[in-house]
Order: structure tokens, then C-alpha cells, then sequence
């Protein structure tokens, strides 16, 4: 079908508007509306219809787009994003410590005397000397002989 | 406190001898004990220095007896330089022993010295780590 006639334009437009004409069709329809000088008074609304499909409308440039947003839209609030800089915080602050290595607590002075728990450094270091005064001078022959006369 | 004396004796772990340094052969309430860490030893060229002393029965006299001869088989060697050992009727009277470092340059050494007094014993065990040599040792403690 290459060129609408009359008879079958009735045709055409009983598909295209059921919605299952297809784009050669409607093409062809609409060439024949555009085209047609004496048409019956039945197909005149059609005729009409097609002539206003076939109007351009009008669409703004990109420019005029763009300006019309600048204008309607509220100036964008400037977000800063704090949780990039919360989470590089965390981050920093856990390497630290995982990475730090801990203070060792290493002075330490503890007596425990007569079931008692003593933070005495004082008393600490004098029990440990007499303790190493003892058993250093084992290998004196005097204390030997004073250890084996009290052990009689 | 206990907790952290607890944790201090770690440094003894693996030892035999540690039993007694936790009161498990004689109450910790009967001791009388030192522990001692620090810039405080530095003087004797020790890090640490862990003492207790105690009265004890033939029966835990002789417990301690083995678990310190046991000990022994970690020193490092016979020799004068290393050990100092004397015993009495089949029983240690004394011994200062080095034991293998378990760190370089860190001498760890246990001493024994079991006195006996008319009914019972008078024990005195230290275990001690730091860099001093027996030699030093001696040099500060012998009378």
C-alpha cells in the first residue's frame, strides 16, 4: 500500500485507532491528510486531528533549559560531608593505637608479709637483698660452720 | 595487687619451682615475700627480682627439693661460672644456678637455700632475670 485512496483510508484509521497500525501506516495517513483537497465530512476531524500531530511543538534550546532550572531551583545548600572525615578520624585514631606500642609497667615493688600485701618498695628491696645476702654468702666458710653449729 | 603479682610471676613460668612461688606447696599467708621490677634494680644490673621465704616440714622440704632438681637440668652448665651448688645428706643445702637464657643477652637465674633449724626448715628460693653475670652477682651480695 504505497498510496492512500479513499476507499481504504477508512481502513487505516480503523487500525491506527485500535493501536495496531503500524509507523508505515500512520506515515501514509498522514501524508494522505496532508495531501487530500476534497475530503468526505467524516474523515474532515480527522484531517484535523493529523494537522495538529503534525505541528512541530516547539522545544527549548539547552541554554533556555538551563536558565529555567538556574531560576527554579533553590540554590543548592553546600553539604559537607562530614562522615569521610569521622571515618578517616576513626581510622587514625585506631591505628595509633594498635600501632603505639604500650607503655610497659615495669617498676614494680611488692612485699608480702605476714599474709599482707605491701606496696613498699623500701621493704621490698630489703627483704630481696637479705634474701640474696643469704644465699651469696653460702659459700663463706664461717657461715657454713655458723649454719652447721645451729643446725645441731 | 594479687593480680598483678599474679602476673608478674609469669617470668618463672614453665619453671618447676614456680609452685612454691605461687603458694601451691606452702600458703602464700606463711611467706614472706618480694617482688621487685624495675628501675629499682637497675643498680645490680636485675630486671626483675622475685623472692620468698618460708618455714617448711621434712615432707615439703623435700617437694622442694625435687622440683628444684629438676630445674636444674635447664642450667646452662657445671661450671664455677654458672653454679654454685652444695648439698647435705642428699638434700640441696644451696645452689645458685643460670639457667638458658630465653632471651638474648637475659640471664635468668633460680637460687636455693634450705637451712635447718631444730624442728623444721628455714627455705629461702629466688628467681631473678637481668643482665648481670653470676660474677657481679657475687660482687654485690656475698658478705
Amino acid at each position: 500500500m504505497n498510496k492512500v485512496t479513499q476507499e481504504n483510508v477508512r481502513e487505516l484509521l480503523r487500525l491506527y485507532m485500535e493501536g495496531v497500525g503500524t509507523q508505515k501506516e500512520l506515515k501514509l495517513l498522514r501524508e494522505y491528510f496532508n495531501t487530500a483537497s476534497d475530503l468526505p465530512a467524516d474523515l474532515v476531524s480527522y484531517a484535523q486531528m493529523f494537522a495538529i500531530i503534525d505541528e512541530e511543538t516547539p522545544v527549548p534550546s539547552v541554554e533556555a533549559l538551563n536558565r529555567f532550572s538556574e531560576e527554579q531551583m533553590p540554590a543548592p545548600r553546600r553539604h559537607i560531608l562530614l562522615w569521610p572525615l569521622l571515618a578517616a578520624a576513626c581510622i587514625a585514631a585506631f591505628a595509633f593505637i594498635i600501632l603505639t606500642p604500650p607503655k610497659q609497667k615495669n617498676d614494680m615493688a611488692i612485699a608480702y608479709v605476714d599474709g599482707k600485701m605491701l606496696n613498699d618498695k623500701a621493704l621490698a628491696m630489703q627483704i630481696g637483698q637479705e634474701a640474696l645476702q643469704e644465699i651469696f654468702s653460702n659459700g663463706n666458710e664461717e657461715q657454713q660452720l655458723t649454719d652447721l653449729f645451729n643446725a645441731k | 595487687m594479687l593480680l598483678g603479682i599474679t602476673l608478674c610471676t609469669t617470668a618463672q613460668e614453665g619453671l618447676q619451682i614456680n609452685e612454691a612461688f605461687e603458694g601451691k606447696v606452702i600458703d602464700k599467708q606463711c611467706m614472706q615475700e618480694s617482688l621487685v621490677k624495675g628501675e629499682n634494680l637497675k643498680p645490680y644490673k636485675l630486671e626483675m627480682l622475685h623472692t620468698v621465704k618460708f618455714a617448711a616440714g621434712s615432707k615439703d622440704r623435700e617437694k622442694l627439693n625435687a622440683l628444684f632438681t629438676k630445674d636444674m637440668e635447664e642450667r646452662i652448665s657445671d661450671d664455677d661460672s654458672n653454679m654454685e651448688f652444695e648439698s647435705r645428706d642428699g638434700y640441696i643445702y644451696y645452689a645458685i644456678v643460670q639457667l638458658t637464657d630465653n632471651k638474648k643477652g637475659r640471664h635468668r637465674y633460680i637460687c636455693y637455700q634450705c637451712k635447718k633449724k631444730s624442728s623444721y626448715y628455714d627455705i629461702t628460693l629466688v628467681y631473678m632475670e637481668g643482665t648481670a653475670s653470676l660474677a657481679d652477682l657475687r660482687k654485690t651480695f656475698k658478705k
